[in-house]
């Protein structure tokens, strides 16, 4: 089976919950692509949602078009075993995330016409524990009215 | 591009980020007008009239007349604006005070004309690297947008700022070797889902195994 994609080395192996207040201030506009799917609040975004989505996207564009991931999951999440008592530590590594803030462009899609690209968001969107909004090029340009 | 457009502005009296979420709220939003070797001035605007101006087809480039009581007329153009992330509405521009015989540097967006031969006949897919241009002109010379033919273009290549033509009174500023646009071969994604996950390698004294 695959693998999808997480950190080739960390320099640590578990990180602390942390905050997800405010929104994105980096990564949130369309820098690549026509059309793109856009997070509206904060969340842990999973490596295997991530995929999901992903695959999602391709499956739906057939051939054609070009895609861009604008998320990596680089946070180790733990989880202790089931039936343990609290305390006795941190639990073990079990996945990665990416910590998404509203505003956050999650995907971006380029060369296909803008019903595909909205109907592969749209799969793509059921597959991630997030709100989104599907924009294009000229919803940034001067901003919503 | 000169438009015939005026806009009403008002000197911001009050300053701070407070006073900015007060005018928002109110359909406002604050600018900062500089330029033109004057002092800058920071001023209060109408958000909807800058959104219409921005999307409009001249967009940031179009020259309007800012209006400002106890102020003289000023051409001026949009120089930077921020959106919000989320929302995607208007917070803030920068006006740029223009001479109207000075020379500007602008960006001008491109505008792909035809169908690439490599995306028509051989499937590939259009790729653009620059979807706006740098140029130097006189304001009253600014174009709309340039347009690019790509239907020459065959799967692999490449077009370069240099193969852009422009106007003979227009001077490119971008580099003549950045690639703008090209047609790459269509690749195909790998659809089967990832689910196994190897552990990273830790760097330095992290812990090995529990």
């Amino acid at each position: 089976m695959a693998e999808y994609k997480i950190p080739k080395k960390v320099k640590y192996r578990k990180q602390q919950r942390g905050r997800m207040a405010g929104k994105a201030t980096r990564g949130s506009s369309l820098a690549f692509g026509e059309f793109a799917l856009k997070a509206m609040e904060p969340a842990w975004i999973s490596g295997k949602q991530i995929e999901a989505a992903r695959v999602a996207i391709t499956r739906a564009v057939k051939r054609g078009g070009k895609l861009w991931i604008r998320v990596f999951p680089d946070k180790p999440i733990t989880k202790k075993p089931a039936e343990t008592r609290m305390g006795k530590g941190k639990g073990a590594p079990e996945g990665w995330v990416a910590v998404i803030k509203p505003g956050r462009i999650l995907f971006e899609m380029e060369g296909v016409t803008e019903e595909i690209a909205r109907e592969a968001m749209e799969l793509a969107a059921s597959k991630l524990s997030v709100k989104t909004k599907f924009i294009t090029r000229t919803d940034q340009q001067g901003g919503v009215l | 591009m000169i438009s015939d457009i005026t806009v009403k502005a008002k000197i911001r009296t009050q300053t701070g980020s407070a006073d900015s979420r007060r005018l928002r709220k109110a359909g406002m939003i604050p600018v900062t007008v500089y330029g033109d070797r004057k002092a800058p001035l920071s001023m209060v605007v109408e958000a909807k009239q800058i959104t219409m101006i921005l999307r409009s087809e001249s967009g940031h480039n179009t020259i309007f007349k800012l209006q400002a009581p106890d102020q003289e007329d000023t051409n001026v153009m949009i120089k930077e604006w921020q959106l919000d992330p989320v929302t995607g509405k208007l917070v803030h521009a920068d006006f740029f005070r223009i001479s109207l015989t000075e020379k500007q540097r602008v960006s001008v967006p491109l505008e792909f004309a035809g169908e690439a031969r490599g995306v028509k006949i051989d499937k590939g897919i259009l790729e653009h690297s620059l979807r706006e241009i740098e140029i130097e002109c006189l304001p009253t010379e600014i174009p709309e947008h340039i347009t690019v033919d790509i239907s020459g273009l065959g799967l692999g290549e490449h077009i370069y700022a240099k193969d852009i033509k422009v106007a003979a009174n227009i001077r490119v500023v971008t580099p003549p070797e950045q690639a703008v646009v090209a047609v790459l071969a269509p690749r195909v994604q790998e659809e089967t889902i990832a689910t196994e996950v190897a552990e990273p390698e830790v760097i330095k004294k992290g812990k090995q195994e529990e």
